[in-house]
């Protein structure tokens, strides 16, 4: 009946597991150390075993989708009156049980390699890595080289950059079910914006120069002496520092103090590429003239710490390259002065406003 | 040049935004007894519940003061010495001299008649300002959200008078040792509907007492009421229709009931939200001419009637579209004014005029939209009406006159209101409306798109 907006008020900072207080400190220690014990010891494997998974990454597939089903059942409960938040939370769990964890289980069992349909380089950086790329099946060699060049960029030159954030990555699946009670925790500082603009790229450079020097390492760059070792250097820290502590100990030991989409936002460098075409792309949010009543809720409650209130003062329809496209800001949004859309044409909403405030 | 702004709501802070764009150099002094900081005052509700800290209110970073040199005085002003073109300050604060001054100082709950006579009864207040929520928090939920309180709570107290709306209140909640069990609330506008929500989300079963045969025939007819009243009581509100309120009981100065010429409803916490008023008390003495509600009168080029002195937002008097003299108490209309009194300030010519009237709120969880000319019993008037039910739940009114569509009333969607105004002022047909109605929808993603039915379709 009720198909659209927030029902019901949110009880957000009148509870001590969603302020910064020693219980979500606590809890962010608690996952920072889980995710050192998993990424640098082996204290999972007998755990592993002894549940028949083959091994402790299985584990963590399985924790992690528990996680995910049990945050996507609260997610829907605080939101799911909505048809956007029910039909993407539905979609974005379900592709990542099957696609991130019961096929490459199952291909396992069957003595194939485990590939992951729902990861495309750079995200999953060793996908298109020489030695990957030579060592897969050809199919799935094709599917790397065609899900990166072409999927990704043109999934968000037409649906924004969310057909992949907030639709089917596995990372953003956390994010919008286990890591919802956080998502106002997100900092709309100028500051935190600033970081975020020079992070975000630079990790971009280091995979960009990283996959080049293991594609000049695989043609005859691994002749040279200094430059095999630079080019298995720089994988190598790129894989510890980006691949584990930015995007596990960091991204997701975070949540319960500083919000869900640390990762996302401050250094994915799959959401950089999707940033940039989703500029260029269709995608905007849509304004509605001078009906905002600069309550904050949309600033607040975007994970992405975009000030959506600052746009929505200047009637101003907007795209940025951050915007997740979780579809929060519309949905808290008491005036309905928000929506997401994808379209090409030119909007009217400036030309409808001149009529609402007649100019002098 | 020495600028004074009463008032850092949404009409001041727009104003000192606008002259500081244009002049770097001038003294720009903001004076504000009720907060430090320029919040949104359209979401007490939201802290209340916890969904907000007062930070989130707050549209501008909290050092925008230095950032653009503007001198804040934290206090009341009690009056005006406009000879002198000076601004009289409580407590020891020193008088503020100006070149040009904004008054910009709002609305304050209007005063109810039968809470008269009860001296200090605790127990009973309003929903308007800080130190109004401060008051129901306390009562309701024993204090502020985890988040605090607004910093510098009780800076103004020194230069506060008793009669100001921003003196705190104690709660009867702390004298009697436990946190309101009943809550009534009185009054059916649009702050009343919020005091009862946040009282239904803190887990209360809130009395809804309301003079009017339904809830809101301002903004709504019988049958769209009826809807929301539904939805309320699903809710566990208990409407009281038609229900006019006495007086109190207390025991020990600590409230206990409502008397109505109903019986009497038990209550620890009161809400009175039967409207604001002009928050002009402080101006009676003072030479400014205002109008017979108190508001304060302002020409075309919100200019009041004392040279140099210039009056907007929710306590000034301007023309309405329809011609009729008295303050705009919106939001967008407090924004709009204070942007143009900026450009006055700086000494530019300006008209204020506003266009087809339009608002938006939200009632529980069902959505609000008006455009245009509703409820004025027009000569001639023309109504369809239509509701839809399934997956979305909504009403359709639309009002209008010898064939010209003139006003919109919706529940249950979001419609772009740009839209519904440019229909009316190009003065299109019902039949036109009608086939072009889901164009004005604004709904989010995935919702069914909304189909007029075949009989409305033939009866325009
Ligand atoms: C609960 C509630 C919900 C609302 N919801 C909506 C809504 O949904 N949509 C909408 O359009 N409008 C809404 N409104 C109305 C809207 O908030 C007002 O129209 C708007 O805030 C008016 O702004 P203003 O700048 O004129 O005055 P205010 O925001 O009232 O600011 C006036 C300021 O002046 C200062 N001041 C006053 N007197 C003195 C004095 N003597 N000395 C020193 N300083 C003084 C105070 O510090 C005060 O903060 C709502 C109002 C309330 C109370
Ligand atoms: S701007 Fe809106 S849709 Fe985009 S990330 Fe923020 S809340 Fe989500
Ligand atoms: S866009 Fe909506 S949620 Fe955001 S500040 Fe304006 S009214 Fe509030």
């Amino acid at each position: 009946m009720y198909a659209q907006g927030q029902d019901g008020l949110m009880s957000t900072y009148r509870s001590a597991w969603r302020t910064r207080s020693p219980r979500t400190y606590a809890l962010s220690a608690l996952i920072i150390g889980l995710y050192c014990a998993l990424y640098f010891t082996d204290v999972f494997e007998p755990i592993a075993q002894a549940l028949h998974l083959r091994n402790k990454w299985f584990l963590y597939g399985t924790v992690y989708s528990i996680l995910m089903i049990g945050g996507g059942l609260y997610f829907l409960k605080a939101h799911g009156n909505s048809r956007y938040h029910k039909i993407r939370i539905a979609v974005n769990v379900a592709i990542q049980v099957v696609l991130g964890l019961s096929l490459p289980y199952a291909m396992a069992f069957f003595g194939h390699p485990d590939y992951y349909f729902s990861y495309f380089w750079p995200l999953k950086y060793d996908y298109l890595m020489p030695g990957t790329l030579n060592y897969l099946p050809w199919y799935l060699a094709l599917y790397s080289v065609v899900g990166a060049f072409i999927i990704v960029p043109f999934g968000a030159l037409f649906f924004g950059k969310r057909w992949y954030c907030s639709w089917v990555c596995g990372c953003g699946a956390l994010a919008n079910t286990f890591g919802d009670p956080w998502r106002h925790m997100t900092s709309t500082s100028t500051e935190s914006w600033r970081f975020e603009k020079v992070s975000i790229y630079a990790v971009l450079v280091f995979i960009l120069v990283a996959t080049a020097m293991m594609f000049g390492d695989w043609f005859g760059g691994n002749q040279i002496g200094w430059f095999h070792e630079t080019a298995e250097w720089t994988k190598y820290i790129y894989g510890f520092l980006v691949g584990s502590i930015l995007s596990g100990v960091i991204g997701t030991g975070v949540y319960p103090i500083l919000g869900p989409r640390i990762w996302c936002r401050n250094f994915c460098p799959m959401a950089a590429i999707l940033g940039i075409t989703q500029k260029a792309g269709r995608f905007r949010i849509a304004v509605k003239p001078d009906m905002c009543i600069s309550c904050g809720n949309c600033s607040t409650y975007c994970e992405m710490g975009i000030d959506v209130r600052a746009y929505a003062q200047q009637n101003e329809t907007f795209t940025r390259s951050s915007c997740v496209g979780c579809g929060m800001c519309a949905h808290v949004c008491p005036r309905g002065v928000l929506k997401l859309e994808n379209a090409w044409d030119e909007n009217t909403d400036k030309a409808n406003a001149g009529q609402l405030t007649i100019e002098f | 040049m020495q600028i004074v702004i009463i008032g850092n709501g949404v009409a001041g802070m727009n104003a000192a935004l606008t002259v500081r764009e244009r002049h770097a150099d001038w003294s720009i002094t903001l004076i504000s007894e009720e907060s430090d900081h320029f919040f949104s005052r359209t979401a007490l509700m939201w802290i209340f519940s916890g969904q907000l800290s007062h930070r989130d209110t707050e549209p501008l970073e909290r050092d925008v003061y230095e950032r653009l040199n503007f001198r804040r005085v934290r206090g009341r002003a009690v009056g005006m010495d406009t000879a002198a073109k000076r601004v009289q300050m409580g407590g020891e604060l020193e008088d503020v001299s100006y070149d040009r001054l904004l008054i910009a100082c709002g609305s304050r709950p209007r005063p109810a008649p039968f809470w008269q006579g009860y001296g200090d009864l605790t127990g009973v207040g309003h929903f308007v300002t800080h130190q109004d929520l401060a008051w129901y928090e306390r009562e309701v939920h024993g204090g502020p959200s985890l988040a605090g309180g607004p910093p510098n709570a009780d800076a103004h107290l020194s230069s506060s008078t008793a009669d100001s709306p921003y003196q705190p209140r104690p709660a009867a909640a702390e004298a009697r040792g436990h946190k309101a069990r009943e809550v009534a609330v009185i009054g059916g506008g649009l702050i009343g509907i919020e005091a009862v929500e946040v009282a239904h989300a803190a887990g209360l079963k809130p009395h809804f007492l309301i003079r009017e045969e339904w809830f809101w025939p301002m903004a709504l007819s019988k049958q769209e009421s009826t809807w929301i009243a539904a939805r309320m009581a699903e809710h566990g509100v208990q409407m009281h229709l038609e229900t006019e309120v006495e007086g109190f009981d207390s025991v020990d100065g600590l409230v206990s009931g409502v008397r109505t010429s109903k019986g009497t409803v038990a209550a620890d916490a009161v809400v009175v939200a039967i409207g604001v008023v002009p928050n002009t008390a402080w101006l009676a003495d003072s030479d400014l001419e205002l109008d017979k509600g108190g508001a304060i009168v302002v020409d075309a080029g919100l200019r009041t009637s004392v040279p140099d002195v210039y009056a907007a937002g929710d306590c000034a008097s301007v023309k309405w579209f329809n011609g009729i003299q008295r303050p705009e108490q919106l939001w967008y209309t407090g924004r709009d004014q204070g942007k143009r009194v900026g450009r006055a300030l700086c000494g530019d010519e300006v008209t204020y005029k506003r266009g087809t009237f339009y608002n938006s709120a939200k009632l529980f969880d069902i959505e609000w939209t008006q455009a245009g000319l509703v409820g004025f019993d027009l000569e001639d008037e023309d109504e369809l009406y239509f509701e839809e039910s399934g997956t979305v739940r909504s009403t359709v009114r639309i009002v209008s006159q010898r064939g010209q569509v003139k006003g919109f009333n919706l529940l249950g969607r979001r419609w772009n209101h740009a839209v519904l105004v440019r229909w009316i002022n190009e003065r299109r047909s019902p039949a036109y409306v009608l086939a072009h109605l889901a164009e004005a929808t604004f709904d989010t993603e995935f919702v069914p798109a909304l189909s007029v039915p075949a009989d409305v379709r033939a009866q325009a």
